[in-house]
């Protein structure tokens, strides 16, 4: 092949001029114009030429300087335009005769031909015609679009005020009248009340709810109906949905076993809720990527528990699997997919494709991905209570006080005990074993033993909590009681996660540390509870490779618990205890659920099978001032070991009383306000891990990392020299404001983007996903900035931008097409009329669960089981299948099993839960018909409706016919419909031996009418 | 400009496309002219590329892992040490149970066969029979030694969930030759693969190139057989359904995805018809039915022959792709972790005598020089034992073997250590298995892409290449 050969600078370049953009300059089409269509008069960089440069040239002339010949980028003015060793420059602005680049892709020369053959790409003669015009209009290149800050656009002046009811529909008319196309009419307000039934709740009105709106004859009865609908607790359902698609949302993880995704539902709730409460966008950006670092989370205005925190379960959406054998490759999957949906999410930016290069089409080196995946690899997954509440702090300081109180009434009968003391008196003290560190160094240096963490001395050290349950420090000297609610003993000094109660949900967990012993060793007592020491954050522990990773605590008594992780040496490593139980297939915890420990450290072969905590009974020779200043300490919550052992050793030698006075009520009360501390829930979210630089992995090879490290910080996109996130954790605070930013260029407009695609069944910019430079171009960029700086003035509401998108003329259009629009705009990008649209799966099955009365409006909780069909098998399968008819609950509601999804789901495109999806297929398959002809589903909710009708006794047929059509379709069936349907039930009827008036109640003929019905194109699709 | 546009411009202008790659047509088949489709398309050229030797896929997966030292790759240095400690004798990697036991030796002997001579284990009698029309790859080494990602690797050229399966991306770029079936199917013998349907899924192209499930069953496909008891009562219903769909069809602006919405209707009433019948087979001769092994005692090879007979009756009727999954043995799948000797014949009697039917079935109805079958599992096994009688996973070695169109039959190619636990001579992937599927298929497995998430992906990645020491 032959290569561009350039000279040394040989002529000064002209910096690249940062231009914004001039809507003028933008078509409708790109570059779809037929090549005998002229030229458009100013030709913009943008618009038509970068299309054809990153198409058919950038793979070897772009940004990627992997794969870049003989240096030259076209991506960039300075390079393109240098002159080659040719004596030529490839762009030669004003003059495309002495431009290469115009010779060398119109050149009959195969040898010199570009592209070269082996690409199989050829420009045409329009494409080589605008890049010659281009040239000579002085090749101004500019930065892709969506990279330019969001300017706010004035909405452009139109000449026929008639079809303005909003901003919006300047912009929209304008364009039109430029085309010369006339807006289409507004549609029927019968028309209109279920379109915005389905775009604002994804649910028919019901007929009342038509007939009520048709006879408002108020100026605002549209501008009322859109805020009841917006205000309806539907929208939520509606809406969270949407956003399920691009956050790979599913209840399990997939791969062999299925495994749940804990409490993903939760996380399907909190996006309802959020919806429904218009939680600002940049606040819901902010909890999906750092809701548990958020210094004032936003708690749920009635129960009181922290929505912020639920928002992290975003991470832990993907898929898993139980036993990878290398987990450094598995940890960069599921890294890779965490950059890959949080940049199309909420950037609608590529970032993964940078994995093993640079990108090839956007300016997004390999360094910036890296520098995410430090991020990523610098935040622990954690188990979560979703539901400690506001309330369950009040309960734990109530539990607090009481156990202050309670300490004082025990400390006041002890001091009196003391006067009985003969001193000095002689005890048998059960004598604790000195520090861990202490403990160890008798068997060596560091290379045979080494402390992980001792809980013993009254701090966690390095060792970080999450959640309640384990307090602020670790605790001595705790009252236990038995059923006489006597005292039996004092608490050994220890880490517990019940020492306020054990209905409390939290987790304690070490520093990373790097296994470099055979054996690691804790002390540990509980009930329900479980160690878990994550290699490589992988969370999925399960035999048969990480099995031993894990293991049970269910013993009250203090014992240790030795893993053998040789297999594991040199791999980055952390403990975490938790009291709650991850069994089969979830964790769970209930009120007997709490964790003690003592201490945990690693070893080697040398130590294995010693017990390091054998207690010594020692005869101590004691008197009370000792004894006083033990007591002292220990109502001061800062009792010592030997403190607690002397005590301890007191209360067993009967010195001191364990049958206290006023006690029992007071233990009482604190039962009390335990008892209203909710059962945990819990929720696989994300903690703070310890913050650190990653290295790029060469070419995406795990096994070859850089020398190098890449500092964590925004994308560079945004800024060339980004500052490093500062603070020890992994930065996600930063990172997450990075994007929240209202400067943030991509952020505002992907959303509206995102929230115009829903409402007009297409998005200004159709790629939803992709705003880079392989996107496609905004339809209306300014309306595309009128619309994301609006957004933004309106502290970013997701329902004011929704209404005013449908207040707009252009939403309330009729369906059909005018002549001048099918000829000029055959796509309707300009809006000419609403596009007819497929409704989606979702809202097709939710419809007839509607109108055949059989819809359950219960809203929130655990998903409801999957129907399992005779096709769904293999492994993971659940034990029962669920109801036929979902117990009659919205789509939302059901199950997401990764390996069991709906196939009527699937059959409508319901996207699989890999990756971002904000926009779906609209396919037409069999599977649709056959599952709207023969499905199980399908017969069933036709008879639930033949059944209502029969009920309607007072109604003939015609009447229920028209019953019919205003559930079904909103609207009043017409003359010749309700002649042909009873002309069809009667002739049904027949086919059942029936006759007369004998049909008129009985459910068959009905039921294959109400069949028909559901099988018609008008009921599954908006129009 | 982009394949959805073009597919849009296409339905515009030449009427229902949305069903195409059920209904007979690829995308090569929209023909608003040649030199449009290569603007269109941009990787994807005419296809086929050049002249195609295969017709269709059978696809016999082998869910589970066959043990290659058992079945193709004998290895007599496993008599000799069996019993001994691997540790001595090569490096052992990780596995997934990691519960290495002792060199195992095989429980079956092997024999030569044919003219080509090549050996197979008294597991495949029946299969035996047929070497010199097989090709036959020692050298397959996989990625994955978990069931999962090695089966949507093996599936979709990817470890992970949600890519097209390669008989999506087949019938994507092909389409296939009959109006009334779905141009790819799987043949479920009870045992969906670990990862279930999305082994078979179409991923991020349109979901009219997803496999669709039959079974050899009273209800064949989901949803084949209509709610109504009489066929008078269905027609009377459709014809409704066609008077209100026709009058809606001038109220809307795009009339296009209504139409094609009826025109499916169509093509699900005529599956209700032709599904049924190619599933009915009742008219296939006895000595036929023998053949496959239908008067076998095990219920699970009767299961099987009629997934292959199923097979043939599909290749008749010119489905592009079809693939088998296995029978429910007592056993399990091919995957003995335990209790090697019981759980391997069992599936071998289940699948032996099948598969030798359809082969020589195939052969004597002329379609056998258009059919390419393949037989492959996800991974082999390892030559020690895992505990003291299973074989754990084992992706750095496994025997596949394939026959039919194009293939050179009699062929032996690649080969493993003395263990037959590592290739030593000519590894071959996944990807190269993917890109001599397309290959036979007249396919250019550079060529045939699908633009999304901002790149133009293939089956085969950034990977493969065709096998040509196998090709006729």
């Amino acid at each position: 092949m032959f290569s561009w050969i350039t000279k040394k600078n040989i002529l000064a370049v002209v910096a690249l001029p940062l231009l914004v953009i001039i809507a003028a300059g933008w078509f409708a089409f790109n570059n779809e114009a037929a090549p005998s269509n002229p030229l458009p008069d100013v030709v913009d960089f943008n618009q038509h030429i970068r299309p054809i440069l990153s198409t058919n040239c950038y793979v070897c002339h772009g940004p990627d300087i992997s794969t870049r010949e003989a240096g030259l980028r076209l991506d960039l003015r300075d390079s393109a335009t240098v002159i080659l060793e040719s004596g030529v420059a490839a762009v030669v602005p004003g003059d495309h005769e002495a431009s290469e680049l115009i010779r060398r892709v119109s050149t009959s020369n195969e040898d010199d031909r570009m592209p070269p053959a082996e690409v199989k790409k050829t420009l045409s003669e329009y494409e080589i015609g605008l890049l010659k015009r281009w040239i000579d209009q002085g090749a101004e290149w500019k930065n892709h679009w969506s990279f330019e800050p969001v300017t706010a656009s004035v909405p452009p002046s139109v000449y026929k005020k008639k079809y303005i009811d909003n901003d919006i529909d300047r912009f929209i008319v304008n364009r039109l009248e430029e085309a010369g196309i006339k807006p289409a009419s507004k549609a029927s307000k019968e028309s209109l009340i279920r379109r915005l039934s389905y775009v604002l709740t994804g649910l028919p009105p019901t007929p009342e709810g038509v007939d009520a709106f048709v006879n408002d004859r108020s100026p605002n009865a549209y501008e009322k109906l859109v805020d009841r609908l917006l205000d309806s607790p539907q929208f939520g359902e509606r809406w969270a949905r949407h956003w399920m698609d691009v956050v790979r949302y599913a209840d399990t993880k997939g791969h062999e076993f299925d495994y749940p995704v804990v409490g993903a539902w939760q996380y399907r709730d909190y996006l309802i809720r959020a919806f429904n409460n218009d939680v600002p966008y940049d606040q819901l950006l902010k909890e999906h990527l750092a809701g548990d670092l958020i210094d004032e989370p936003r708690m749920h205005s009635e129960e009181g528990f922290n929505e912020s925190l639920i928002g992290t379960a975003f991470f832990a959406l993907g898929e898993g699997t139980h036993s990878p054998v290398d987990l450094v490759i598995d940890e960069s999957e599921r890294i890779n997919n965490i950059i890959d949906v949080t940049s199309k999410t909420f950037q609608g930016l590529t970032v993964s494709c940078a994995k093993c290069h640079d990108h090839k089409f956007d300016p997004i080196p390999t360094a910036d991905y890296y520098s995410w995946y430090g991020i990523i690899k610098s935040t622990r997954f954690g188990i979560h209570a979703a539901n400690e509440d506001t309330h369950t702090k009040t309960q734990i300081s109530d539990v607090e006080s009481l156990n202050a109180q309670i300490t004082q009434v025990v400390a006041d009968q002890w001091e009196n005990d003391l006067k009985e003391i003969s001193t000095p008196a002689r005890v048998q003290v059960d004598r604790e074993l000195p520090a861990l560190s202490q403990a160890l160094a008798q068997y060596g240096d560091s290379t045979i033993a080494q402390p992980l963490g001792d809980f013993r001395g009254g701090s966690f050290g390095e060792w970080t909590t999450s959640g309640s349950a384990f307090g602020a420090n670790p605790i001595a000297g705790d009252i236990q009681l038995n059923e006489q609610k006597e005292i039996v003993s004092l608490g050994v000094p220890r880490a517990s996660s019940a020492g306020l109660s054990k209905k409390l949900i939290g987790s304690l967990r070490s520093p990373d540390f790097r296994i470099d012993h055979d054996y690691i060793t804790i002390r540990a007592a509980g009930v329900k509870s479980v160690m878990r020491i994550v290699i490589d954050n992988f969370q999925l522990i399960r035999f048969p490779i990480y099995g031993g990773l894990e293991q049970e605590v269910d013993g009250e008594a203090l014992r240790d618990y030795e893993f053998d992780v040789a297999m594991w040496k040199g791999h980055p490593a952390y403990i975490e205890f938790l009291p709650a139980w991850d069994r089969g297939e979830n964790f769970f915890a209930d009120d007997s659920s709490y964790i003690d420990i003592e201490y945990a450290y690693a070893h080697t072969e040398a130590l294995k099978d010693i017990v390091l905590s054998t207690r010594q009974q020692v005869a101590q020779s004691v008197d009370s001032s000792a004894v006083h200043s033990a007591l002292t300490r220990w109502k001061a919550l800062e009792a010592t070991s030997q403190d607690v052992d002397l005590l301890n050793g007191l209360l067993k030698g009967g010195l001191l009383s364990s049958a206290i006075p006023g006690l029992t009520p007071l233990v009482e009360e604190k039962q009390e306000s335990i008892n209203n501390i909710p059962d945990p829930s819990l929720i696989w979210g994300v903690v703070d891990g310890d913050g650190t630089d990653h290295p790029v992995f060469v070419r995406g090879n795990v096994q070859d990392p850089s020398e190098e490290r890449v500092p964590r910080r925004a994308l560079t996109i945004y800024n060339e020299n980004q500052t490093p996130f500062e603070g020890k954790g992994s930065g996600r605070m930063a990172w997450a404001s990075s994007m929240a930013d209202a400067s943030n260029p991509l952020t505002s407009r992907v959303m509206a983007n995102r929230i115009w695609h829903h409402v007009f069944g297409r998005g200004l910019v159709e790629t939803v996903d992709n705003f880079g430079v392989q996107g496609k171009m905004p339809t209306h960029p300014d309306l595309l900035d009128y619309l994301a700086s609006r957004f933004v003035e309106q502290d970013w509401s997701v329902k004011a931008l929704i209404r005013d998108m449908v207040l707009s003329q252009a939403f309330q259009r009729r369906v059909e097409a005018s002549e001048e629009s099918l000829e000029r705009d055959p796509q309707n990008l300009l809006l000419q009329h609403y596009p007819t649209r497929r409704l989606e799966a979702e809202a097709i099955r939710d419809a007839m669960l509607s109108v055949s009365g059989r819809l359950n409006t219960t809203m929130y909780g655990e998903a409801i089981p999957v129907y399992l069909s005779p096709f769904m098998t293999g492994r993971g399968r659940p034990r029962e299948s669920g109801p036929l008819d979902g117990d009659g609950r919205r789509s939302i509601y059901i199950s997401l099993r990764r390996n069991f999804l709906p196939p009527m789901m699937l059959a409508f495109d319901m996207p699989i839960p890999f990756t971002t999806f904000g926009k779906r297929n609209t396919s037409t398959v069999p599977a649709q018909s056959l599952t709207l002809l023969n499905d199980p589903f399908v017969e069933n909710q036709a008879e639930h409706w033949a059944k209502e009708l029969i009920s309607l006794k007072e109604l003939d047929a015609r009447e229920r016919i028209e019953v019919m059509y205003n559930t079904a379709f909103s609207r009043s069936a017409k003359e010749e419909e309700i002649t042909d349907g009873l002309a069809f039930l009667e002739t049904q009827a027949a086919t059942y031996g029936l006759d007369g008036g004998e049909w008129a109640n009985d459910t068959r003929p009905w039921k294959d009418y109400c069949h028909a019905l559901f099988n018609m194109k008008e009921f599954i699709h908006l129009i | 400009m982009t394949r959805r546009e073009m597919l849009s411009l296409c339905r515009n202008g030449f009427g229902s496309l949305a069903f195409m790659g059920l209904a007979g047509a690829s995308l090569a088949s929209c023909k608003p002219g040649e030199q449009m489709m290569g603007e269109a398309l941009g990787g994807i050229q005419a296809i086929p590329h050049y002249a195609p030797k295969a017709k269709s896929v059978i696809f016999l997966y082998m869910d589970g892992g066959v043990s290659q030292v058992d079945s193709f790759d004998p290895k007599p240095r496993l008599d000799r040490e069996h019993g001994e400690n691997p540790y001595d004798k090569f490096k052992v990697d990780n596995t997934q149970f990691n519960n290495i036991g002792k060199i195992l030796k095989s429980h079956w002997s092997f024999k030569q066969y044919g003219e080509c001579g090549m050996p197979v284990s008294e597991l495949f009698p029946h299969i035996a029979t047929c070497v010199d029309d097989l090709a036959l790859v020692r050298s397959m080494v996989s990625q994955f030694p978990e069931h999962t990602n090695a089966n949507y690797f093996l599936h979709t050229g990817i470890g992970i969930q949600g890519r097209p399966s390669m008989g999506a991306w087949v019938t994507y770029g092909l389409g296939t030759d009959n109006e009334d079936l779905p141009g790819y199917v799987v043949i479920d013998g009870g045992l969906t693969p670990p990862g279930g349907l999305d082994n078979f899924n179409s991923g991020f192209l349109p979901a009219s190139y997803q496999g669709s499930v039959i079974r050899a069953a009273d209800q064949p496909l989901a949803n084949i057989k209509p709610l109504e008891e009489t066929t008078e009562r269905q027609m009377n219903k459709l014809a409704l359904l066609n008077r209100m769909d026709q009058s809606l069809l001038g109220k809307v602006g795009e009339a296009d995805l209504i139409e094609s919405s009826i025109a499916n209707y169509e093509l699900a009433f005529r599956m209700q018809a032709s599904v049924p019948e190619m599933a009915d087979l009742s008219n296939e001769t006895e000595a036929t039915k023998k053949l496959y092994g239908f008067d076998s005692p095990s219920e699970h090879t009767r299961g099987y022959a009629a997934q292959c007979l199923l097979a043939r009756r599909l290749v008749e009727r010119g489905v592009r792709f079809i693939e088998l999954t296995c029978p429910r043995v007592k056993a399990d799948r091919w995957d003995q972790h335990s209790n090697l000797k019981q759980g391997h014949e069992l599936n071998a009697f289940a699948v032996d005598q099948p598969i030798a039917g359809l082969i020589k079935d195939l052969k004597a109805r002329g379609l056998f020089e258009q059919t390419l079958i393949v037989w492959a599992g996800e991974f082999g096994r390892t030559p020690f034992a895992q505990g003291v009688d299973g074989r754990d996973h084992n992706p750095s070695a496994f025997s596949i073997w394939l026959a039919g169109a194009g293939i050179k039959g009699g062929t032996i190619y690649g080969a493993t250590d003395e263990y037959g636990y590592r290739v030593v001579e000519n590894p071959r992937s996944i990807h190269d298995l993917h890109a001599t599927m397309l290959h036979l298929l007249g396919v250019d497995h550079y060529k045939l892409t699908y633009h999304f998430g901002g790149r133009d992906i293939r089956l085969t990645d950034v990977h493969g290449h065709v096998i040509q020491e196998i090709l006729a």
